[in-house]
């Protein structure tokens, strides 16, 4: 079966709109467990993504990127996320730096931002791919800004998923994917700092009796 | 034969890095016994040191340099080697130190082993003496600032070995800042010769494309002058001295001391005499000189007002330092005027003094540590007949005080007296103010053997003589033989160093001749080869350590037969000296600070003593004193004017910075968000 490429490109936009479109989700969302569902559902957007681009291009090794995403980020880390929750019991409301409102103006400005920025780059570029490179840095941007956003840690880790997704995105649909060997790499990272950050989150609670990173401040001299 | 020489070079050069390096890893291997660590790492660095020796000769013997290189993927790198006559006689010192201190700490280490891991400390003073080696071997500047770095890093996680006392986290702290303003301004002068050259190989330093414009060359004098002077300890830039050195342990002292810091002179002469050789301004040699002039002077002042042993010899490490870098000075002067002979001598007797002040400040430092692992304290005012316990280290130590002392016929004497003739012999210079500034240094530097002498009889005398003032002094036991070893090589190679002269004069003639062109041992060498005349045509003075040394043999057995033959009987009568019919106490004893009040009264200008005295009488009279309290300072102006106010300075603009460390998470994440926005911004 042969895709048009117009139709192709099409679809690998709506995808990565798509993903784009969690990301506000995120922010905007008010529950813990909620956030990780909605990242979970970024990933197997992600995933289609990458398995598209796959399928568009013939390079193979992109399934098994496709395929590691599903497994990791669709299901264990997740998993690991909410048990964290539980074990923690910090279901309750999240803590906000900016409240739900502005946080989504700033995001709509970030997007706009990085399409701005990417402009010269994606006129320059000839792969079916090219347009999503915005949206990847759109991502980028947002997870950072959950990171700087929300006060807690488990929500911290989130906001860094989030940045690991849009780099993938961005990797995918700029240079069609790293070689499989960079991506082997960086899947066993994100593993181990879901991890580490597990770990550091049940420190941070025994510490403080609480995940709010900003009592961190009692740190400093 | 030559190929011979080669031959030892190349592969001394690979025993000594593979040596080396096992020290540096192996005695981790053993982390179950600290015995088994301790004599792998000193074994090792013992075996390094014999395969250093012979790099270091067989590369003064050899009759071109030899180079090594090996390119690596970084740009402007090259771990590059050159083995020339300077670096060989600076191995030479590294090694000839290293095997004595290696055979020293063996026994040293001994009483940290309960307390500390013997297998980092072992390896870590491996590294250090590799890095040393490799500091004067390299011939890359980049090369060179990287193993620089490692020499300066090691060396501080040694002096912090006992990090458990905060005056040593403190001591520690302070070398760290001041080693890493020195490489700074080392680093600017680097960056200078690879603006004009545009290279990093110390071959382009030495063979510009272009000539390097006057203002630079200047430039480079000047940050080379306190980069390396930071090491060296030049007044004022020596404040870490007697800091660092007396908190690191003993046998890492006297590698600090006697080795480390000569490291410095070796990077003067490198860039001077090699890089920018030929004619400098006279004022360049002329700086050097006074710079050195007043170290040895203050140097020695404030060694004489210190009860601290260890800081003791620190402060003396700073008056050695100022005498080598008369002798540099003066010949920079000489090859200014187009006088080559002289300009060797004055070069030669600094070497010379290099490698003598490497040998009995060693020495010195192994005795204070004999001291310090017999009494456990570092005060000299709780030492005391010490002789009677200890007499072999009592002995060494002496051996080490004569020396440094410079009286005859040990080797101080012999490279202080170049050092004299080379200044003397100013009057060749057409310039009137030099001709009366050298004498005049010259007179500084006799002054500076007088109380170097002072407070060598005052250290000697203090801590070994007469009854032992404490508990520790009394107790004291003599150290073990694996010490004793280790202080009687270095004391060989000082007594060595001061009968052979014909022997070393020719091997530095090597060196020296390579920068001015001329060869001065054989005329030098004079009398069969037994004795020295650096008159070099002019009849001027010459000198004889051999003979002065049978004569002194002779002598002094004659002088008390004829005093027996001609004074009659010897009659022997056994009562107290001095005692006035009391019996006589520790506390009765000439005291260091007592022995000193003079000098501090002569000095006070330089010294500003504050004196508190506080006295309480009895009640019932007011002539009767029931307690005294004396207390005395001297004023560490250097630290007071120069220091304290940049450091004042520099803590008002670090709270000024504090404010945005707030210490919360998001904004620091924040500031990298924004930075990456702006970045992001900035390129499109």
């Amino acid at each position: 079966m042969v895709i048009h490429p117009d139709l192709g490109s099409q679809l690998v936009n709506l995808c990565s709109a798509l993903l784009l479109l969690t990301c506000f989700a995120i922010i905007a969302q008010r529950r813990l467990s909620a956030c990780v569902d909605l990242f979970a559902l970024q990933s197997v957007f992600l995933a289609v993504t990458a398995a598209l681009v796959a399928f568009l291009t013939g390079a193979h090794h992109i399934y098994i990127a496709a395929a590691l995403t599903v497994v990791i980020k669709v299901i264990i880390l997740p998993r690991i996320l909410k048990a964290v929750i539980e074990r923690l019991n910090v279901k309750r409301e999240l803590v906000l730096n900016i409240n739900i409102p502005s946080s989504l103006l700033i995001c709509g400005a970030l997007v706009i931002l990085a399409f701005y920025i990417t402009q010269p780059i994606i006129s320059l570029g000839f792969l079916l791919t090219q347009d999503s490179l915005a949206i990847a840095l759109s991502i980028v941007l947002i997870g950072f800004f959950i990171m700087i956003a929300r006060k807690k840690a488990v929500t911290q880790v989130i906001g860094f998923l989030v940045i690991e997704n849009g780099l993938f995105l961005g990797a995918t649909a700029a240079a069609y994917g790293m070689p499989l060997i960079v991506e082997l790499g960086v899947f066993f990272d994100i593993l181990v700092a879901g991890l580490i950050i597990g770990v550091y989150t049940h420190r941070l609670q025994d510490t403080f009796d609480s995940v709010d990173t900003s009592k961190l401040t009692g740190l400093k001299e | 034969m030559f190929f011979d020489l080669s031959w030892i070079v190349h592969w001394g050069l690979l025993t000594v890095v593979g040596l080396l390096g096992i020290g540096i890893f192996l005695p981790s291997v053993f982390y179950r016994n600290a015995h088994v660590q301790n004599f792998v790492a000193h074994g090792a660095a013992m075996a390094g040191s014999v395969a250093g020796i012979a790099l270091g000769i067989a590369g003064l013997l050899a009759p071109t340099a030899a180079t090594f290189s090996v390119s690596s993927n970084l740009p402007l790198l090259t771990f590059q080697i050159r083995v020339d006559p300077l670096s060989s006689f600076f191995v030479l010192i590294i090694s000839l130190s290293g095997l004595a201190v290696s055979q020293f700490a063996v026994g040293y280490v001994r009483e940290f082993e309960a307390r500390y891991s013997i297998g980092t400390m072992g390896g870590l003073y491996n590294a250090f003496l590799l890095s040393m080696i490799l500091v004067v071997l390299a011939d890359n500047g980049f090369f060179f600032l990287i193993v620089w770095e490692i020499m300066s890093l090691v060396s501080y996680f040694l002096v912090v070995t006992e990090h458990e006392k905060a005056e040593t986290r403190y001591a520690g702290f302070f070398y760290l800042i001041m080693t890493h303003v020195g490489t700074a301004f080392i680093i600017v002068a680097w960056l200078v010769f690879y603006q004009q050259a545009g290279s990093f190989s110390f071959e382009i330093f030495r063979h510009p494309p272009a000539p390097i414009p006057e203002g630079f060359r200047t430039l480079i004098f000047a940050t080379a002058l306190i980069g390396f002077g930071t090491k060296a300890g030049i007044i004022p830039l020596h404040v870490w001295l007697p800091y660092a050195h007396p908190a690191a342990p003993s046998h890492i002292s006297a590698l600090m001391s006697g080795v480390m810091i000569k490291t410095a002179i070796y990077g003067l002469v490198r860039v001077y005499f090699d890089f920018l050789g030929g004619a400098f301004p006279w004022w360049w040699g002329f700086l050097i000189l006074t710079i050195g002039a007043v170290s040895a002077l203050l140097g020695v002042m404030y060694a004489l007002m210190e009860h601290d042993l260890k800081s003791l010899l620190a402060y003396h490490s700073v008056e050695n330092i100022g005498i080598i870098l008369m002798g540099i000075g003066a010949g920079m002067i000489f090859q200014s005027y187009g006088l080559p002979h002289l300009a060797a001598l004055g070069l030669l007797a600094g070497l010379y003094h290099t490698i003598n002040h490497a040998m009995f400040k060693g020495l010195l430092f192994m005795g204070a540590g004999s001291l310090v692992h017999a009494t456990h304290t570092r005060d000299m005012e709780e030492y005391g007949g010490l002789i009677r316990k200890m007499p072999w280290t009592a002995a060494f130590f002496l051996i080490g005080a004569v020396s440094i002392s410079a009286l005859p016929p040990s080797n101080g004497f012999v490279s202080e007296w170049l050092t004299f003739q080379s200044l003397f012999l100013s009057f060749q210079i057409p310039d009137l103010l030099l001709k009366i500034i050298l004498p005049i240094s010259a007179a500084m530097l006799a002054l500076t053997g007088v109380l170097a002498m002072a407070c060598f009889a005052k250290a000697f005398g203090i801590s070994f003589l007469a009854m032992p003032r404490s508990a520790h002094a009394r107790e004291a036991k003599e150290v073990p033989l694996t010490m004793r070893i280790g202080m009687g090589l270095l004391a060989g190679f000082c007594l060595a160093l001061g009968f052979a002269p014909m022997v070393v004069v020719p091997l530095l003639d090597r060196v020296t001749a390579g920068f001015t062109g001329v060869t001065i041992a054989e005329k030098i060498v004079a009398g069969g080869g037994f004795a020295l005349a650096p008159g070099l045509g002019i009849g001027f003075a010459s000198i004889s350590t051999p003979v002065l040394a049978v004569l002194l043999a002779i002598l002094i057995p004659a002088a008390l037969l004829a005093s027996a033959a001609l004074g009659g009987r010897l009659r022997k009568r056994y009562t107290k000296t001095w005692g006035c019919g009391i019996n006589l106490k520790p506390r009765m004893e000439y005291t260091a600070t007592g022995f000193t009040q003079p000098i501090k009264q002569v000095f006070d200008m330089i010294y500003r003593p504050t004196v508190k005295l506080e006295t309480e009488m009895l009640e019932e009279s007011r002539y009767f004193a029931k307690r005294m309290r004396f207390e005395t300072h001297i004023e560490p102006v250097f630290q007071k004017y120069l220091y304290d106010p940049v450091v004042k300075v520099l803590q008002k603009l670090a709270d000024r910075v504090r404010v945005i460390q707030s210490g919360s998470l998001h904004v620091y994440l924040a500031y990298i968000f924004v930075t990456l926005l702006v970045l992001l911004l900035w390129v499109r």
